[in-house]
């Protein structure tokens, strides 16, 4: 079973027809994003590309949803670096899609049954209110693809080599599933694994996060493949996803270096200057787009993460391949009311 | 830690001995001699605000100043000690505020802004330079200093201080005030500001072309120097007359011309910044239409006067209203609106309208070009009085 199966011309077919649909869904239930539309003029598209995209930050400065209050049923939340907050609005049927389409695309690596799971951070993790919306909710929402779950650091943030010892002494032997941000699982995972020679062949890592803090330490997406592969853990696959758009995840072929969309989800990539798409090969904004939100218009969105398109059908899976490259700097203003971010 | 910028490197708050007067000669040649710095071809060429400065600060400029300061009925003195915070990132503020200050007599502490940008730096080489050959009491009482968040300089100074002139804003202003002032002394505050902008229909139907390509080169001078961001940088703009869309289309169509020639870049990092608060806009209903003709230009139509945004948009944003006449403006206008840049208008539908505001919201009535051209009248004051203390004498 797998959600990478459509090629890009019938995708776009399938997309193109479904989110149109939910522009009209939006425009109908969520009067902000009518507005939004309505001042763009905005009538009717005929690519994915021509699809009505909102800055992802905008859910940081307003409250965008299509259902009404006595339906929403959860509200997620990440913190930005500078304090803003996005807030995501799902009603029942919304969360149960994007617990079952997030299931889909990961079962496409792990496969039906449930692995066991080593999860590559600290159960401390999850009481701590602050860090808690983007990695707790990102680790408790994997945790639901596992089974009998070992937590690899100890509630001080140390590896905790015995934990994971009699984890791999239970469930080494046949596949197993490893969770965890990339920079967590090279400090934690890759060096401890390294040190002590322990087997980590018949794991399948599911891993996410920004690649930030690697490369200042020159630890590239190759060098961490070809590493983790020096210490038996072949099968890697890093994913990219965000709040935004819970349940659509993008997902590394087995073959790596490349994140693919899932049958429901595809990606855009625009010059920021013209906005038009730009081809394959060429770096410029990632704009996201998902038939999951149908609480919350985010089904198109534009992030601020550079990105590349790599190719078209012609990689592990069908429809698009690509990278992300890092993210756009905030913009700074100068100008007069500023004194105060110093002032003292 | 205290790094010391400008003058003499012992404690700021120490008593000083040294008294200058109102309008003192070695202060005027000391600034006279700073201006033909910053009036050098090669410095205005490469920071043209440098220039601006320079031009405020020559010899005449600077009487007109004095003479402001003098009057009849009362002996005029320095105010006394003063201890100036001005903005980060617009880099000359700092010197007019000090230059008029110094003009006055005052002793003088500016705090330098730790992310202050090249121009502050250029200047503060200048300034450095001119002190060299400078009579020695300048260096003694006057000081620029840069230091970090340190409460306790912040608490010192404001306890130094006759006046403290605070720039930067509400939040600026609020953080400094934490700091008691003695009894005796005084806030001259500068808080958050709007500037905004008007076009005649008919004035500008009636110029020719050089003359509207004039008036655009100006506006956009003014809009784009500081990204938009200073206070006196106009921001929305209003259209007074009717049926104006002919108007707006030619004024977007020679801003983008111009910006385009001037080589202004607004990166994608500031385009998306101006799609996410006119997005914003638009989600409100404040905003009824959207146009992204370029990342440099956004162009916004205002669903009514009072929509209009007090906050910043980014640099190149520019909501759009039409208005019969600028009278049909005065109840839109509050305490916090600054400069009001036009084109196109008769004097006395000017002076009209500043006599109906009565003083209830905009300081600075100025054509378009000249927003950020800084007075020694600002935000209201008259700054050459602020620094200033009066004696009278009664003698019989």
């Amino acid at each position: 079973m797998s959600v990478f199966t459509l090629p890009q011309a019938v995708k776009e077919e399938v997309l193109l027809k479904d989110l149109s649909a939910l522009v009209e869904h939006h425009r109908a239930r969520c009067a902000p994003y009518d507005r939004i539309l309505a001042a763009n003029a905005y009538s009717s598209a005929s690519s994915i590309a021509e699809l009505p995209w909102l800055p992802v930050r905008l859910f940081k400065n307003l409250e965008l949803k299509s259902i009404p209050d006595d339906e929403v049923f959860k509200v997620l939340t990440s913190s930005g670096t500078t304090g803003e907050v996005s807030r995501i609005y799902l009603d029942k049927a919304a969360a149960a899609t994007q617990t079952r389409q997030l299931g889909a695309t990961v079962q496409t690596v792990l496969g039906p049954k449930r692995l066991p799971m080593l999860l590559v951070d600290t159960k401390a993790m999850l009481k701590d209110r602050r860090s808690f919306s983007a990695r707790g909710a990102g680790v408790l929402g994997m945790s639901t693809f596992g089974r009998d779950h070992v937590w690899a650091l100890d509630n001080d943030g140390h590896v905790d080599l015995d934990a994971i010892r009699g984890f791999l002494e239970k469930h080494g032997g046949a596949p197993f599933l490893i969770f965890g941000f990339t920079y967590m699982v090279w400090l934690h995972l890759y060096e401890v694994a390294r040190d002590h020679g322990l087997d980590l062949s018949n794991g399948i890592l599911i891993h996410s996060g920004g690649w930030k803090k690697l490369v200042d330490q020159a630890v590239s997406p190759e060098v961490f493949r070809e590493r983790l592969a020096e210490v038996g853990l072949v099968n890697t696959h890093n994913f990219y996803g965000m709040v935004e758009q819970i349940g659509t995840i993008f997902l590394e072929g087995p073959s790596g270096g490349s994140l693919y969309c899932p049958d429901f989800a595809d990606v855009v990539v625009r010059d920021p200057v013209t906005w038009r798409e730009l081809p394959p090969g060429e770096t410029g904004l990632l704009e996201v787009v998902s038939t999951l939100p149908t609480s919350y218009p985010g089904h198109v969105l534009l992030t601020e993460d550079l990105g590349v398109v790599h190719g078209i059908d012609d990689g592990d899976w069908p429809g698009k391949r690509f990278s992300v490259h890092g993210r756009l700097p905030r913009a700074e203003a100068r100008g007069c009311s500023d004194t105060y971010q110093e002032a003292a | 830690m205290i790094r010391y910028r400008f003058g003499a490197t012992t404690d700021l708050t120490a008593p000083i001995d040294d008294r200058l007067a109102v309008g003192d000669e070695r202060v005027v040649d000391f600034l006279a001699r700073l201006a033909r710095k910053l009036l050098a071809p090669a410095v205005a060429r490469r920071q043209p605000e440098l220039g601006s400065l320079g031009y405020f600060l020559r010899p005449a400029e600077l009487n007109r100043a004095v003479s402001r300061m003098r009057r009849e009925d009362a002996f005029v003195f320095p105010r006394g000690n003063v201890f100036h915070v001005p903005p980060a990132n617009v880099d000359t503020i700092f010197v007019y505020s000090w230059a008029l200050s110094a003009l006055a007599g005052n002793n003088n502490v500016v705090r330098i802004s730790e992310r202050s940008a090249v121009a502050a730096d250029t200047i503060l080489a200048a300034l450095n330079e001119v002190l060299a050959d400078a009579d020695p009491v300048i260096g003694r009482t006057q000081r620029m200093v840069t230091y970090g968040r340190d409460d306790a300089v912040t608490a010192a100074l404001s306890q130094w201080a006759d006046l403290r002139v605070i720039w930067g804003g509400d939040a600026a202003v609020n953080a400094i005030r934490k700091h008691p002032l003695r009894p005796s002394a005084r806030d001259l505050t500068f808080p958050d500001r709007t500037s905004w902008a008007a076009i005649s229909a008919a004035g500008w139907r009636a110029a020719d072309p050089a003359a509207r390509r004039q008036a655009v080169v100006g506006f956009s001078n003014d809009a784009y120097w500081f990204d938009q961001a200073a206070c006196s940088s106009p921001r929305t703009v209003f259209l007074v007359g009717t049926d104006t869309a002919d108007v707006r289309a030619e004024f977007v169509e020679l801003l983008l011309e111009v910006v385009d020639q001037r080589g202004w870049q607004v990166d994608a990092a500031m385009a998306v910044e101006k799609r996410v608060n006119a997005y914003g806009l638009a989600a409100t209903g404040a905003v009824t239409a959207l146009d992204f003709p370029a990342n440099s230009v956004t162009a916004m139509s205002l669903a009514a006067v009072p929509d209009a945004p007090r906050r910043w948009i980014g640099a190149g944003a520019f909501p759009f209203a039409e208005v019969g006449s600028l009278l049909d403006l005065v109840p839109a206008m509050n305490r916090q609106d600054q400069t009001f840049s036009h084109f196109g208008f008769a004097p006395d539908e000017l002076r009209a309208f500043a006599l109906a505001l009565a003083g209830r919201g905009v300081d600075r009535i100025v054509p378009f070009g000249s927003a950020l051209t800084f007075g020694a009248i600002w935000d209201g004051y008259d700054l050459p009085h602020e620094f200033t203390r009066l004696t009278t004498v009664a003698t019989s």
